[in-house]
């Protein structure tokens, strides 16, 4: 390695300088030798013309009078002169008058013309060199001369150069060599000696060795100073970098200590967490599962309690006396206080946990407040207060309608309670920028400005002392989670005296034409739906029979010019229909009258539904039923039915199957069908439905879904993989507060569900008739 | 005409060097166009170069006198003009008058005169004494003794008797003898190229050679 760097500047140097020197000699040749041949020719050139004119001028006399012989002695004398090869005079016509010839043969045969007016040219040609030159006497042109002559000399000449030349090249570059070898002493030497040096540090990483200095000053002792100095400054760094180091790996060490310290300390803790952690979990899970039996355990006892209640009320079972009677509503009011307590509770809790899960779809305003006021109709009626409600049609808002709809009854329930007797309540509608304001006011004593905050905290009820005012003091903290969850604020504005307005707003919906019936109901619709006709000239009356009628299941088609009506009716033959007597232009009496005298609707059941209280007037007409109103739903639902009855032939006799384990309620349910002509057998656990199913296929089947051993949700699963029972309807009816993924499930698979923390009893009806048109038994 | 159809190669091939080249095509026309020009040029130049033996005589007349000195007072009484003069019945015919037309010797122009007495022959430089005055020689040369006249003749024995420079016939080669003692005594100084040019030179009557 040491001898190819050595050999590689010297060599560099070398070849530099015999280049240099072998360059600098090569061009200093050719000029010289180019300068020489130059001159040379010039002197042969003018040599020959002097010997041209020598022979010219002493051939004048010869060729005035015609001598050649004279002429060709003066010729021969250039025999001395070795290079000419041949020579010719010619005279003054361009006529050959004497010629010479070093060698026999070669003959002269230039032409004087050539001349062209000038006294003398030459050339060279072929290594020969020809000069013509023209013989003058006394001005006149007498003659030509003309001499060729070889170039030898020249080229002999030339050669001599050469081999000078090479001679004088060999000993300068040889002298070249040896000046190169004390160059290379003096420069390649201290470098080579520097490279060594720089090697062997970058080598054996020694900063210590140094460089031997050169004498002088020149730019190499600077260079290697200038390393040597480098050298000490690199020792110097390295030196403090490697104090710098050791410090810093004793500072590693002892920070990897720390931090293994802090690592192992915050294992301990994350580990703790984790138990945490799992423990939260766990807690959580228990409170979900508390939360789920509760309303389970509670609300079964409690619907059997409600629901057997009723019936004794109902005094199906012999009469009861007026104390009886009076102790049995306290019982049902009592349970309808604690169903509502216990629903409340769940519900904060669950909107608390944040297990409370909408179901967001476009709900139609009018509709909803129709539905709402008419279930707090009653109510209000108890204090005699007016309930109006104002919404503009074609209103939706994004929300879940039955939140919806809680919310608005839990506001306007608490209006009522606190409003006077004789007060005014009023539910209102309307449009903002980008959602619907919702205002229930009312004309009561107002909420003083400090309570107003309060008001909405859970168990806070107002007048604390006032007990004859009931409620669970949960309401308004469940409306104001509710509202938020919808992405809105429940707000109040009161002032002592003047009444008090809750409101709150929701975002708005695109405005839709139809009103947007429950999923639920529409998937079961069918043809075969009764249809009931409405003749109905006020629109807002007309809405809310519909309503009614189409959370029972009917087909309900709106009629609102009762001059129309009879074609309508001819035409759609409905199975009833419900008619207004205050109407324009024709009144109800003179259309039931042509209704029951025309053939085509005679046979169709009339309910009369006015507020003119003339019952026997509309018998004697030939109306089914009649109606005052203010109409209450089930009243309505309890009229069409009894008309739709009256038509019903008697159907199939196969049974509904009830299927639960828990034995009142499955009694209730039992006794409840039987009340409306249906057939009923019952199961008290999956395995038995199962084996019942398997048996003999029922009508229907209302489906428990917590069940003992199998439950609910397996019998679904194995009837619908089943092809024999792929299409057995099924309601599902139960107290389990359901997930949105399990009530999809339900509703996919089944064709009601009932929740029984929800008034269900009418709904079950209603469905039932839906479902089994044709099963009804005749009423006994 | 043997170097004629030489000449002519060798001339293309100097063309060929001095000259751009002709277009591919048009060389053979060329050499053709050449070849033709030269064999008209130096068949009249063959022509020309074989005079008859007068004409010869007549050249060498006024050559004689670029080559002969007179010395400086004869010149200068002899005029303006340098005379060339013809004794007894002229040879030459016109062929002496067109050789000498315009022509200067010595400086001054050349004139033809024909004499045919020798008392006329005091201004003039050259005298051509033809051979009808054979019988007069004697007299004429007497005549013209010391006087500076160069003469010339092709009577035979003409320099033996006292005349400068006779014309004598080699073949059919016209050439020149002299007689230097008759040049000196007569002051003329005749040139040594003239001299070595002479078919013979003799000094009173004997030959020199």
């Amino acid at each position: 390695m040491l001898l190819r760097t050595d050999n590689s500047i010297s060599r560099k140097l070398t070849w530099m300088n015999m280049l240099v020197s072998g360059a600098a000699l090569l061009l200093a040749c050719a000029s010289f030798i180019t300068y020489d041949m130059l001159t040379f020719r010039a002197t042969m050139v003018r040599n020959l013309s002097t010997q041209a004119q020598i022979i010219g001028s002493n051939s004048v006399s010869a060729l005035l009078f015609n001598d050649s012989q004279s002429a060709e002695n003066t010729l021969s004398a250039l025999k001395a002169a070795h290079n000419i090869l041949s020579a010719g005079i010619y005279s003054k016509d361009g006529v050959l008058f004497a010629s010479y010839s070093r060698d026999p043969g070669n003959h002269n045969l230039a032409i004087p013309s050539l001349l062209r007016g000038q006294p003398e040219i030459h050339w060279f040609k072929n290594k020969e060199v020809v000069l013509v030159r023209s013989i003058v006497f006394e001005g006149k042109p007498t003659g030509t001369v003309c001499i060729r002559s070889d170039v030898e000399e020249l080229d002999s000449g030339l050669k001599r150069y050469v081999v000078i030349a090479s001679i004088v090249l060999a000993v300068c570059l040889v002298a070249a060599l040896l000046v190169s070898s004390v160059f290379r002493r003096a420069v390649a030497e201290p470098i080579i000696h520097l490279a060594e040096v720089a090697r062997a540090v970058s080598r054996e990483k020694n900063y210590a060795v140094r460089a031997t200095r050169t004498h002088g000053s020149g730019e190499l002792a600077i260079l290697i100073d200038a390393f040597n100095e480098m050298l000490a400054q690199i020792q110097q760094n390295e030196s403090a970098l490697r104090e710098a180091r050791d410090d810093l790996e004793q500072r590693v060490t002892e920070r990897t200590a720390e931090l293994e310290r802090a690592k192992r300390e915050v294992e301990t803790f994350s580990f703790s967490i984790l138990r945490a952690k799992e423990e939260l979990e766990r807690s959580s899970k228990f409170k979900d599962q508390f939360l789920s039996t509760m309303s389970h355990e509670l609300r079964t006892p409690l619907n059997a309690v409600l629901g057997f209640s009723e019936l004794l009320t109902e005094e199906r079972y012999g009469p009861l006396n007026e104390r009886q009677q009076r102790y049995v509503k306290h019982i049902h009011t009592g349970g309808k206080h604690l169903l509502r307590l216990i629903n409340d509770i769940l519900d904060l809790s669950k909107i608390e946990a944040g297990r409370l899960e909408l179901t967001i779809e476009n709900v139609p305003v009018p509709t909803s407040f129709a539905e709402v006021v008419d279930i707090m109709r009653s109510l209000a009626d108890k204090k005699s207060q007016t309930l109006l409600q104002e919404a503009p049609s074609g209103l939706s808002v994004r929300a879940d309608p039955t939140r919806f709809k809680q919310v608005l009854m839990n506001l306007i329930g608490n209006a009522i309670k606190f409003t006077p007797e004789g007060g005014a309540i009023r539910l209102l509608a309307h449009r903002l920028d980008e959602g619907v304001r919702v205002e229930v006011r009312d004309s009561g004593p107002g909420i003083p400005v400090e309570e107003q905050q309060r008001i909405f905290e859970a168990f806070y009820r107002l007048g604390e002392t006032d007990k004859k005012t009931e409620g669970t003091g949960l309401g308004l903290a469940i409306t104001r989670r509710l509202v938020e969850l919808h992405g809105g604020t429940l707000g109040l504005e009161s002032q002592p005296g003047s009444g008090s307005c809750f409101f709150f707003t929701l975002p708005v919906a695109d405005a839709v034409v139809k009103p947007d019936v429950p999923a639920s109901r529409r998937e079961i619709r069918t043809p075969e739906f009764p249809r009931i006709l409405v003749i109905e000239d006020d629109r807002a009356a007309a809405l809310l029979l519909q309503s009614h009628l189409i959370s029972a299941g009917y087909d309900v088609v709106l009629c609102d010019q009762p001059g129309r009506a009879l074609e309508m009716a001819a035409e759609l033959q409905p199975s009833a229909v419900t008619m207004d007597i205050i109407m324009k232009p024709v009144n109800g009496w003179e259309l039931l009258s042509t209704f029951k005298t025309d053939p085509r609707t005679a046979g169709i059941p009339v309910v009369l539904v006015t507020i003119i209280d003339q019952p026997a007037t509309g018998a004697s007409l030939g109306a089914d039923e009649y109606i005052v109103k203010p109409v209450e739903k089930a009243t309505l639902l309890a009229a069409v039915e009894r008309c739709m009855n009256h038509h019903k032939h008697i159907g199939r006799t196969r049974p509904i199957l009830v299927v639960e384990d828990d034995a009142p309620t499955r009694e209730f349910v039992g006794e409840l069908l039987s009340k409306h002509g249906y057939v009923v057998t019952t199961a008290t656990d999956g395995r038995q439905a199962r084996a019942q199913v398997e048996a003999s296929l029922p009508e229907l089947v209302i489906l428990d879904l917590i069940l003992p051993e199998v439950s609910g949700f397996e019998l679904l699963a194995e009837w619908r993989t089943n092809s024999r029972t792929a299409e057995l309807p099924v309601f599902v009816l139960t107290s389990k507060d359901l997930t949105p993924g399990e009530q999809d499930y339900i509703r996919t698979h089944t064709a009601v569900l009932l929740q029984k923390q929800q008034p269900w009893q009418e709904t079950l009806i209603a469905q039932l008739r839906r479902a089994l048109p044709g099963v009804l038994s005749e009423k006994s | 005409m043997g170097h004629s159809s030489d000449t002519s190669g060798w001339l293309s091939g100097i063309r060929r060097g001095l000259l751009p080249d002709f277009p591919r095509g048009w060389a053979p026309l060329a050499g053709v166009v050449v070849a033709l020009v030269f064999l008209v040029t130096t068949g009249l130049l063959a022509q020309q170069s074989k005079p008859n033996e007068y004409q010869v005589k007549a050249t060498y007349l006024y050559n004689f006198g670029r080559f002969v000195r007179w010395p400086g007072t004869v010149s200068a009484g002899k005029g303006d003009s340098f005379s060339v003069c013809v004794i007894g019945r002229d040879p030459f015919g016109s062929i002496l008058d067109s050789t000498l037309a315009g022509e200067t010797l010595d400086g001054k122009p050349v004139v033809l005169r024909r004499i045919s007495k020798p008392q006329d022959a005091g201004e003039c430089r050259i005298l051509f004494i033809s051979s009808t005055e054979e019988k007069h020689l004697s007299e004429i040369l007497a005549a013209l003794d010391q006087s500076g006249v160069l003469t010339v003749s092709d009577i035979p024995g003409f320099t033996r008797r006292g005349g400068m420079i006779q014309f004598v016939l080699d073949g059919d080669r016209v050439r020149f003898e002299i007689n230097l003692t008759s040049t000196e005594s007569a002051r003329l100084t005749l040139s040594s190229e003239l001299l070595k040019v002479a078919a013979s030179v003799k000094r009173n009557g004997r030959s020199g050679d």
